[in-house]
């Protein structure tokens, strides 16, 4: 059971990382419209066509293919971050199990079923389908996330890509068309690489690097080889 | 997930099918031989009444008469973000959205295949 240090703790700082990364995401979405569009309109003078407005702008298919195509990506590395270390260990990492822990592990240390304790979830305890399904929740909602904002991201880049075909005197091309472009796959893997350079850096990084207080990393002291602790 | 999906392609297309009829008309009314010659030079975009002038030596009204757009139905209009596509008879025309309603970018295009259209009146 985890200890709670100070109770007294109110909402905000008991939430006090959710809620900074939620301010923070407002804040940089819309420093991605306001210089999206800013952007968007040098283009449009270039090319000799009328400005658009900013509400104009972030209602385009234009905005919408630039951030869900950050989007998906993001979901895509948690998902596959969240299934490789099921699997997967780095020996030193606190990103990483200890070697020899590979694999869902049994009830008992999943406290699942009848391992339960009093206060674990309904859905831990209950068994069946709904323990197995709550089991592979944070995977599975990752990847719902990551199927819609891709397949939004695929809508969205493709109706700014007709709207670039025609502004260049060129035909339009069907969903099916489009998904055959190198435009969208473009689009796919050059935030993919990143994302997988980001989650492989990450892993390497923490057998050596400390930061001091994170849980993303090792206590300053432990060693190098010590795996799967956070401090 | 398809539903999200689902209001997103709508949100693109149902705006793009509202605007249709709009630039149906604007095409036509380029494209009409009896139409007043002023009147069909102020539906081009500026940009593209720009470069025609410039290319014909001559003000726009005097040098359309000289080009060669056949006219005829709309067999078909695309609508994607604030570009469209007009086929019309045996033409196809470019238009963009401004302030002041559909403008025609370029008219008498020929398809060329993979490549840009050509196309008689166009702009930079």
């Amino acid at each position: 059971m985890t200890t709670v240090k100070e109770p007294g703790y109110g909402f905000v700082r008991n939430n006090a990382l959710s809620l900074a990364f939620g301010a923070l995401f407002l804040i940089t979405l819309v420093g991605q419209a306001i210089s999206g569009v800013a952007d968007f309109n040098a283009q449009q003078v270039t090319d000799g066509l009328p400005q658009v407005g900013f509400l104009d702008y972030v209602t385009s298919s234009s905005f919408a293919v630039d951030v869900m195509e950050n989007w998906q990506s993001e979901y895509l590395q948690f998902l596959l971050y969240i299934l490789a270390t099921v699997w997967l260990v780095q020996k030193g990492s606190s990103e990483s199990k200890d070697p020899g822990d590979e694999g869902p592990e049994s009830d008992k240390e999943q406290r699942i079923g009848r391992h339960a304790p009093v206060d674990s979830p309904a859905w831990a305890r209950i068994g069946g389908w709904r323990t197995a399904v709550f089991s592979r929740s944070l995977g599975l909602l990752m990847g719902v996330l990551f199927l819609l904002t891709w397949a939004a991201s695929a809508i969205a880049g493709w109706a700014a890509f007709n709207s670039q075909q025609l502004g260049q005197r060129q035909d339009p091309v069907t969903f099916v068309g489009y998904l055959g472009q190198a435009d969208f796959w473009n689009r796919s893997f050059q935030n993919w690489q990143s994302e997988m350079l980001a989650v492989g850096s990450m892993a390497i990084f923490a057998v050596y690097l400390r930061q001091r207080g994170s849980p993303e990393s090792k206590p300053v002291g432990v060693a190098h080889a010590d795996t799967g602790q956070t401090g | 997930m398809l539903a999200g999906a689902g209001l997103l392609a709508a949100l693109l297309t149902g705006c793009a099918s509202a605007s249709e009829p709009d630039v149906a008309k604007v095409a036509t009314a380029f494209e009409d031989p009896s139409g007043d010659a002023q009147a069909r030079c102020d539906l081009l975009a500026p940009a593209t009444l720009a470069t025609f002038q410039s290319d014909s030596s001559a003000p726009c009204a005097d040098a359309l008469g000289d080009v060669q757009l056949p006219g005829g139905e709309v067999s078909s209009v695309e609508i994607w973000g604030g570009d469209a596509q007009v086929r019309l008879g045996s033409d196809t025309l470019f238009l963009t959205r401004t302030d002041t309603g559909w403008k025609v970018t370029a008219a008498g295009c020929q398809s060329r295949g993979q490549e840009p259209y050509d196309c008689e009146v166009d702009g930079p």
